[in-house]
């Protein structure tokens, strides 16, 4: 049973019984071979079909989710909330699921190759991993993630429709005595030369450490690799969510659309409509047209992102990003700028280029204060070189400061989906002046 | 709960295509969640998550399988899938994977409420997230509540574990969970922000231990008084007295994740990270001074990270990381328990069924002493009290980390004082351990949901300790 046959189901097994209802279909097929030390630690494969459930009942909403094998089962799961769904108050959130509408399609998203590949992805993990002992890894780690997804949304007001797309993910960090780096990149498309420069790319950047030099806490020119540009802009941009306003999750609460929020030569889009992007979406968990848009245009916040009942809360329309209790970004892209790498190392008297990070967290989001720790490779520029290399600092800032204090944007870009880059990302490196670095000091 | 004949069907047939060890789990979880924001209701959900996670060892290489679809046919294609697929792999294995010996069991437990989850319908709860808005918003005397979203979620967690090494292990934990995030606003000062949760395993009786209304009120209220009149930290070098909260997340972070065998080993290198421990520092290496001893025990009643038997069917047991100062036991499950030369402690745990089981924590606890608060306090000149934070991480081999202190106060002439704001705890872990010179006696318990695996795995933990009293620290201030 395809997945639309399964909403088809489980919609007509519903809709008497609801005012409204959405029904989103999940089937998967899906492989993911993990590395360490050089060698496969372990090979999952998942087969499995979620349903999600919008449904709404005198202005009451309830979402559910079922990982349950069938819709038979799904349906007989609603019951248990049919008793209580009216027992509340109106929700904030209730929206009539929207007008039906034709989305324009979105061919280009699905690769046969990498289904033919899930039964094997051996080749492609050997070819990652030799690619990166080759280069200069004493051992390596990562993963090698294939997937074919299709998804179904069906509603009460008469949306029916389904997408298939593929996915491929692959991400190595290469170690050789105390240093690391890490590389990553995400498609719908398989390249195998492109799983090669992980490897290669990752174990590559090894060759910019010389020696150790020291470090001292303070506000510094700063370099950021695409991973990092991926983790931060995956913060930012899930805090344009109309959501995360609502929630008090978010910096942007105190802007309006307009506002000077970044440098103006930063843009920052949620590209739904890029079939190169493993989160391409021709329309989203409400049937509403996906379309790129802009989330912070030259500097000034362009759009929030919204689904139906966020929207109606803002008096706007949707953005066709439902999510439909959180609104979500689908894939970001940042727009280059005209600067290589070398050229914003030469820029640098006393600055550092940190090339991969994690572990974000914020003290008060409403303030944008947030710090995140580098790992793998941080190197020291001075006076327009690479010096040496530091470990471990960590950038402590505001993201609005962050984003204002952006010099200059690197030309070449990079599709970037990995552990700590969920939302496929395609960026390029960014300088950043002036930015606020810590470490313990002994 | 399942059939279990399905599970034992799975197992026979992994080993009849091959495989030297086979792992069927049927695993579901199911949760019910109410969202409120500013004591209206956002979304009510459910989610039911149930299926069978396989494993299976094959010439050496693990292969992992995972589907919701229950039927015969299904599931052994699965198998097969897992099978071949593993074997494939298995001519790139260096060091084929093995398990231990270790003993598994026969056994079947139950978490039973006291208080039933259908006894406490979500009129109920929606009534709870009521009075708490109601109640902080009506506290605060000097600064506005901006936001405030209270969430609720009760989740029974249902399990069958059938290995081919002769493990058998159902069991049921019910956990509930309350969590409230809120933003204080004062035109002049800016704002402050506290998420503050509340969890366990049990039923609704929890809630009533929690007097989760009053604690809100009484967190509200303080934070306004830092946010109305707190001062910097000192910079000069100060004593510290670490709050529990705080104390149970760094015990978490730098005691509990170094210290799990995976990433010892480098099996989580590119994903969580690896460990500033390395094999041949186990039993060998101090950490700390004699206060440092921390505590992991998945059997403690009542807590989130509560089992009996991990999810290889290994019996659970208490765990010292570090014993006075020493990194003493790491966690395993049988395959790091292997590569040590040991016995499995019991650690592997997987999130749902799609999840394979990998160390991780339960309960991991800083051990008490024997001062009181006010002891603690004894003898500072000047200093701070961090009780409470927000932001914090850790390095990827778990030796820097930062704490940001939420509601904090100065420490003058053995007293608390004004209130501080956003101090800076940033140091190693060999600092923290290496500094502690005073622990007090009244253990607390936080609850949280850890991280890590590929893809990820959150598991409910607790983590936790007593105040401890840190000396010649220097402070930072956020930005």
């Amino acid at each position: 049973m395809s997945a639309r046959d399964v909403a088809e189901k489980v919609l007509g097994g519903l809709k008497e019984r609801f005012d409204s209802v959405v029904v989103k279909v999940v089937d998967r097929n899906a492989a993911m071979l993990k590395i360490w030390n050089s060698q496969p630690g372990v090979l999952q494969m998942w087969r499995d079909v979620s349903v999600h459930l919008l449904l709404g009942k005198q202005r009451r909403v309830t979402v559910l989710e079922f990982e349950v094998g069938s819709p038979e089962e799904a349906l007989d799961a609603v019951r248990r909330i049919e008793d209580y769904i009216t027992k509340v108050e109106e929700s904030e959130l209730y929206a009539e699921p929207p007008e039906p509408k034709e989305p324009a399609p979105l061919e280009g998203g699905y690769d046969r190759r990498i289904v033919d590949h899930l039964s094997d992805p051996r080749p492609l993990a050997e070819a990652m991993v030799s690619s990166a002992l080759s280069s200069g890894a004493e051992r390596v780690a990562g993963t090698l993630e294939l997937e074919e997804v299709e998804v179904a949304v069906t509603t009460s007001r008469g949306f029916d429709k389904a997408y298939r797309k593929t996915g491929v993910t692959a991400h190595l960090r290469s170690l050789r005595g105390e240093l690391s780096s890490h590389w990553a990149w995400g498609s719908t498309q398989l390249d195998v030369r492109a799983v090669e420069e992980v490897g290669s790319r990752s174990a590559g950047l090894l060759e910019l450490a010389k020696t150790k030099v020291g470090f001292t806490p303070g506000r510094y020119d700063v370099i950021l690799s695409p991973l990092v540009v991926g983790n931060l802009m995956n913060y930012v941009a899930s805090m344009a969510s109309g959501m995360a306003i609502l929630l008090g999750m978010s910096f942007l609460l105190k802007k309006r659309v307009g506002d000077l929020v970044a440098s103006e030569s930063f843009t920052l889009v949620d590209a739904p409509r890029d079939v190169l992007l493993p989160g391409l979406a021709p329309f989203d968990d409400e049937g509403v047209e996906t379309y790129n848009k802009p989330v912070i245009s030259a500097g000034r916040l362009a759009s929030l992102l919204h689904n139906t009942a966020t929207a109606r809360m803002f008096k706007t329309s949707s953005t066709g990003n439902a999510g439909w209790t959180n609104p979500r970004p689908w894939n970001l892209v940042v727009e280059p700028g005209g600067s290589t790498f070398e050229d914003m190392v030469s820029e640098v008297r006393r600055g550092y280029a940190i090339m991969n990070n994690w572990y974000t967290r914020l003290q008060n989001y409403v303030e944008g204060q947030f710090s995140t720790v580098a790992r793998d490779l941080v190197l020291a520029i001075r006076d327009g070189s690479i010096e040496g290399y530091v470990d471990r600092v960590r950038i402590a800032d505001r993201f609005e400061t962050l984003l204002k204090s952006i010099r200059a944007m690197g030309k070449e870009v990079y599709d970037v989906t990995w552990w700590e880059v969920r939302i496929p990302t395609r960026a390029p490196y960014i300088l950043a002046e002036s930015v606020n670095l810590t470490k313990p000091i002994a | 709960m399942v059939d279990e004949e399905l599970l034992v069907g799975a197992v026979d047939l992994a080993v009849s295509q091959g495989a030297t060890y086979a792992e069927a789990r049927f695993q579901e979880d199911l949760s019910d969640f109410v969202l409120m924001r500013n004591g209206r209701v956002l979304a009510l959900s459910t989610s039911v998550v149930r299926g069978i996670g396989i494993r299976v060892l094959v010439s050496g290489a693990l292969g992992f399988a995972a589907t919701d679809r229950l039927d015969r046919e299904s599931v052994s294609a699965v198998v097969r899938e897992a099978v071949s697929r593993a074997r494939a792999i298995a001519p790139l294995m260096k060091r084929p994977v093995e398990f231990d010996e270790s003993g598994v069991g026969r056994a079947s437990y139950e978490v039973v409420p006291k208080v039933s989850f259908e006894s406490f319908g979500v009129e109920e709860r929606v009534e709870l997230g009521k009075e708490a808005y109601k109640a902080v918003g009506g506290a605060l005397r000097e600064t506005k509540l901006a936001t405030f979203v209270f969430g609720m979620r009760t989740h029974t967690q249902r399990k069958l574990v059938i290995s081919s090494d002769g493990a058998y292990v159902r069991s049921v934990v019910p956990r509930i969970s309350v969590w409230a995030n809120f933003v204080e606003h004062l035109p002049e000062r800016g704002t402050i922000q506290r998420y503050v949760d509340f969890g366990a395993s049990g039923g609704v009786e929890r809630l009533k231990e929690w007097r989760v209304v009053d604690e809100l009120v009484q967190e509200a209220q303080n934070l306004e008084k830092v946010l109305v009149s707190g001062v910097e930290a000192p910079r000069e070098e100060v004593e510290v007295v670490v709050g529990s909260e705080i104390v149970g997340l760094v015990v978490h972070e730098s005691a509990g994740h170094p210290m799990e065998a995976d990433r010892i080993l480098g099996r989580e290198a590119a994903q969580a990270g690896e460990s500033y421990v390395k094999p041949e520092m186990i039993g060998r290496f101090r950490v700390g001074n004699e206060h440092a001893t921390v505590i992991e025990d998945p059997t403690i009643p009542g807590s989130s990270g509560f089992y009996l038997y991990d999810d290889e069917g290994v019996p659970a047991r208490v765990r010292h990381l570090y014993r006075e100062g020493l990194l003493y036991e790491p966690l395993h499950n049988r395959h790091t328990a292997k590569l040590f030369g040991t016995a499995s402690n019991g650690a592997a745990r997987a999130m749902d069924y799609s999840r394979e089981p990998i160390p991780r924590m339960s309960n991991t606890y800083l051990k008490p002493g024997d001062m009181s608060f006010e002891e603690l306090l004894e003898g500072i000149k000047l200093g701070v009290y961090m009780r409470s934070y927000m932001e914090w991480n850790i390095d990827d081999i778990r030796w820097n980390q930062r704490y940001v202190g939420l509601e904090s106060y100065l420490i003058v002439d053995g007293e608390l004082s004004r209130p501080v704001r956003n101090p800076v705890l940033e140091l190693t872990t060999k600092d923290f351990y290496s500094r502690i010179v005073g622990v007090g006696k009244q253990l607390r318990f936080y609850p949280g949901t850890c991280g890590k695996g590929e893809p990820s795995q959150g598991v409910p933990v607790w983590y936790g300790g007593p105040d401890v009293r840190l000396s010649k620290i220097r402070l930072g201030v956020a930005v």
